[in-house]
């Protein structure tokens, strides 16, 4: 580890964790890869996640799995057992993500509607004062149910995990009986104004199990977002100011706004809110978004 | 060895540099080995070995024995697209460390036409003169009548007086004045930052006047010719349609939406009257006119109309500087203060810089000049002529900032905006950090050309608002690649054509050249000439301490668009730094390592 690694080290808040394993027994086919908009599920839930934390987003995938195109900063960790349950990529995930932050935003891949806002606000529901506090998990209650594949843990819960595993205690709720937990009801999720105004129905924690979720959930119209064009590109097509347009992807906003990226050889980026900078299509859109087409060539 | 016993140079070059003491006007030749020429080019690369070698230590900047170099490259005077460049390098009177500016132009294709490689300038003529240089030789003549002009007109007269073959790099009145960050400049173009006008001046020379008929001989004509033709179609391309569309200015909107766009002296990242002086709006709203540098086929320089039928030529960086970062919104005043820059021979960059350090000082209630306001454009029309005439607070304000916040002390060195002496260009550090490194380490001091680590913050591969190690060799790597263009010399708005950089210029040097150079020897050149510049800076007694930004930039949030708050800890910014000496084969204090060395003449022989 390099000084200034190790320097990151001290001052990352939290990284992600996404469990792409699973048997996906009633879909039929491994979640991971289900096509959503042009992109794929695990491509979309690491990429919403990967907005709202600053450290990295591990994936953990089962024994073999073969995962879809990811953004090439994620992280891909092996879980060592299959079949196992949620316990073990767990274990594996926090044990990967205590490298580099000491919590993480953990959550399965088929969670279609998962928005930045709800991973924010559940990773604020560590508060002030950590990692020094006392919370060792924060625990989403939507729908009248606790939602442990979309919550905050503590990296370094990852031991007891794997205690418990090693005891056969196989379910999230064991180790909530061991630990200090913070629950969030909706009420004080949405107390979040980002959140409210983003996912009023906190839909972010509705998961799809079966081909029918599946397709009523792609059936939803894409996120409603605003494109902006700078230099030459709003220049050369006459088209200044913002466009509103549907598009769950960078691509699938260049595309609806006449755009055509690989025209530009790579020469053309994304902003996404005047904050992260993508220049790959399948890169999530979120509604509410504003996307900043600029000129890769910046500078000078 | 041909029969006179001279050893013939490579192909692009003379093989020697005229030195001329301005004193009593003799000029003496040193020759150049050709171990030296592969090892630092040409350009920025000859010139930091030109000040190693000539510059006594410790030396005044504004002091007779400081030296003054124009260097030329073994490109200038081919075919190929932006090579007619040369590099001005000195000690700078404002950082007090190694700066080197670059300028286009016909000067650099006359001065090497001259029959030398680089022209060394040191000594002070007893009076106001211009320093003349052809095959024949070197003389001073009298400058008295263009004393007090603008660059722009006193090579107007110079060439009036003796003949339009001449080409002449001149200094404006900031230049005669002293102003520390006075500009160097022909045909419009500026050797810009450092104060290198200052320098000239001290010598008490005006302008430097150049014309020849000498050309060396290229090792491979027709493959160069060849090589300049792939070159000239792919500068159409993509990679710089952006330059040739709506030139750098184009930035300004994007940078805005992104919360890099400095403002009011970095007290915010966004400038809500940015459109007003965008390319985008000033495209629609006026005329405006496409000019290439001389030998350049990619044309990014765009010259707007502005009130009075007055012409300006625009860049991001002096809108920049005059606009947002002053709160200055209106863009016929900007374009005014912009042209006032060019006429007084300042550069826009430090004198933004410094005008809204002041006009921070009197919004705090640090400096007594109630009249000098965020977003008053008349104000700042009026500081400008104050500066390039240092009088009134343009006395205190023609220091620099970090000289002017020495003076004025109350804390205001916090939040003046400069690295090394040398105030920072358009870019926010908090949310560019690899940017933020670059800015901190160059040798010249706050830069955005000898480090252009922004492309990496700008690629989208990297979180730009959270430097790490990633960030450090991002920013290694474009300080090497600016090593070279700067000294073979090519324009870095070419950089984008380049697949692998390297290589691509290692054939071009070769075909110039007849050297079997290749990819890694011409990266292991530009790690030689960055270490050059260190060493030379450690000799002029920089510390580590030097490597660093102010205060604001440090562990105070900055706010996203996107509701991110972004910060750059100190703690973070000193192990990117410490990641940096180690990568670059620095001791920890940032020493090159004795093993390190440059290359020396006595090495050469």
């Amino acid at each position: 580890m390099t000084i200034v690694d190790r320097a990151r080290r001290l001052d990352r808040a939290a990284a992600g964790v996404v469990l792409a394993g699973g048997r996906s027994t009633r879909m039929g086919t491994a979640k991971a890869a289900l096509e959503w908009h042009g992109s794929t599920l695990l491509r979309r839930v690491t990429g919403v996640v990967g907005r709202a934390v600053d450290g990295p987003v591990i994936v953990v995938r089962a024994p073999g799995q073969e995962l879809p195109a990811l953004d090439p900063r994620v992280l891909v960790h092996d879980d060592p057992a299959e079949g196992r349950g949620p316990m073990q990529g767990l274990a594996v995930g926090l044990a990967a993500a205590a490298e580099h932050a000491p919590f993480a935003f953990v959550c399965s891949t088929d969670l279609p509607f998962l928005h930045s806002a709800f991973v924010a606000a559940v990773l604020r529901g560590f508060g002030p004062g950590e990692p020094e506090g006392h919370t060792d998990v924060v625990l989403p209650h939507v729908g009248g149910y606790r939602q442990p594949m979309a919550a905050g843990y503590r990296t370094d819960l990852a031991p007891r995990v794997e205690k418990l595993i090693d005891a056969g205690r196989m379910r999230p709720a064991h180790l909530f009986e061991e630990v200090t937990v913070r629950q969030l009801d909706e009420a004080m999720l949405l107390a979040d104004p980002r959140l409210a105004d983003a996912d009023p129905e906190l839909d972010s924690v509705l998961n799809v199990n079966a081909p029918e979720d599946y397709r009523a959930a792609r059936a939803r119209p894409e996120p409603d977002v605003v494109v902006e064009r700078f230099g030459v590109l709003a220049t050369k097509s006459g088209a200044r100011g913002p466009s509103r347009v549907r598009a769950a992807t960078i691509g699938a906003a260049a595309e609806r706004v006449g755009l055509a990226l690989e025209e530009h050889g790579g020469h053309i980026l994304a902003a996404i809110n005047g904050d992260q900078i993508r220049g790959d299509a399948e890169a999530p859109l979120e509604a509410g978004d504003t996307v900043s087409f600029i000129s890769a060539d910046a500078g000078g | 060895m041909t029969d006179s016993g001279h050893i013939p140079a490579p192909g692009g070059y003379f093989g020697k540099t005229l030195v001329v003491d301005v004193t009593d006007g003799s000029a003496t030749t040193l020759e150049l080995p050709e171990r030296v020429l592969r090892d630092y080019l040409g350009g920025a690369g000859l010139g930091v070995w030109l000040m190693n070698e000539l510059a006594p230590p410790g030396v005044d900047p504004m002091g007779p024995d400081a030296p003054l170099a124009f260097v030329f490259s073994p490109l200038v005077g081919t075919p190929l697209t932006t090579s007619a460049k040369f590099a001005v390098v000195a000690k700078s009177p404002l950082t007090g460390l190694l700066t080197d500016a670059l300028a286009s132009s016909h000067f650099a294709i006359s001065g090497k036409l001259t029959g030398h490689d680089a022209i060394v300038v040191t000594g002070r003529a007893p009076a106001p003169s211009h320093l003349l240089i052809d095959t024949e030789g070197a003389r001073l003549v009298d400058a008295a009548p263009e004393s007090g002009m603008a660059a722009s007109d006193a090579e107007e007269s110079l060439r009036a007086r003796y003949g339009r073959r001449w080409r002449a790099a001149s200094i404006g009145p900031a230049g005669e004045h002293g102003v520390r960050y006075a500009t160097i400049s022909h045909d419009g173009r500026h050797a810009g930052r450092g104060g290198l006008g200052a320098v000239m001046g001290a010598k008490n020379i005006k302008a430097l006047g150049v014309q020849g008929s000498a050309r060396p001989a290229l090792a491979d004509q027709k493959a160069v010719l060849a090589a300049a033709k792939d070159l000239r179609s792919r500068s159409f391309g993509p990679a710089t349609a952006k330059y040739r569309e709506l030139g750098t200015l184009s930035n300004l909107l994007a940078f805005n939406a992104i919360s890099t766009l400095p403002t009011r002296n970095f007290q915010a990242a966004t400038f809500a009257e940015a459109p007003m002086l965008s390319a985008e709006g000033l495209a629609e709203s006026r005329s405006v006119a496409r000019n290439s540098c001389a030998s350049c086929s990619i044309g990014c320089e765009h010259i707007y109309a502005s009130k009075g039928g007055k012409k300006t030529r625009v860049e991001y960086e002096n809108v920049f500087a005059l606009g947002p970062m002053c709160g200055v919104s209106d863009p016929d005043q900007v374009l005014e203060a912009s042209a006032r820059c060019d006429a007084l021979g300042i550069d826009t960059i430090s004198a933004g810089g410094t005008i809204a350090w002041a006009m921070e000082c009197v919004d705090r209630g640090l400096l007594d000049a109630p009249w000098l306001r965020f977003g008053d454009g008349a104000a700042l029309l009026r500081v400008l002529a104050e500066i390039g005439s240092r009088t009134g607070v343009g006395e205190l304000l023609a220091e620099g900032s970090r000289r002017a916040a020495e003076r004025i002390g109350q804390g205001s060195a916090a939040f003046a905006p400069h690295v090394k002496g040398m105030e920072m260009p358009g870019y926010e550090p908090r949310t560019m950090q690899s940017m933020a490194l670059g800015l901190a380490v160059n040798a010249r001091g706050a830069d955005h050309n000898r480090s252009g680590a922004y492309e990496a913050d700008l690629k989208g591969g990297l979180d730009r608002a959270h430097g790490a190690s990633e960030h450090v060799r991002a920013a290694i790597q474009t300080e090497d690649r600016a090593a070279v263009m700067d000294s073979m010399i090519l324009c870095k708005f070419l950089r984008g054509v380049f697949t692998d950089p390297f290589a691509e210029w290692a054939q071009l040097l070769s075909k110039v050249t007849g050297w079997d150079v290749d990819g890694d020897e011409l990266h292991e050149t530009a790690r030689r000439i960055v270490r050059a510049k260190r060493a030379f800076n450690v000799r002029e007694g920089w510390t580590a301490a030097d490597d660093w930004l102010p205060e604001r930039f440090l562990d105070s949030p900055l706010e996203l668009a996107s509701g991110r708050t972004v910060t750059l800890p100190a703690a973070r910014l000193r192990a990117m730094i410490d990641t940096y000496y180690a990568e670059r084969g620095l001791d920890p204090q940032g020493r090159p390592l004795p093993q390190a060395s440059a290359t020396s003449a006595t090495e050469t022989e």
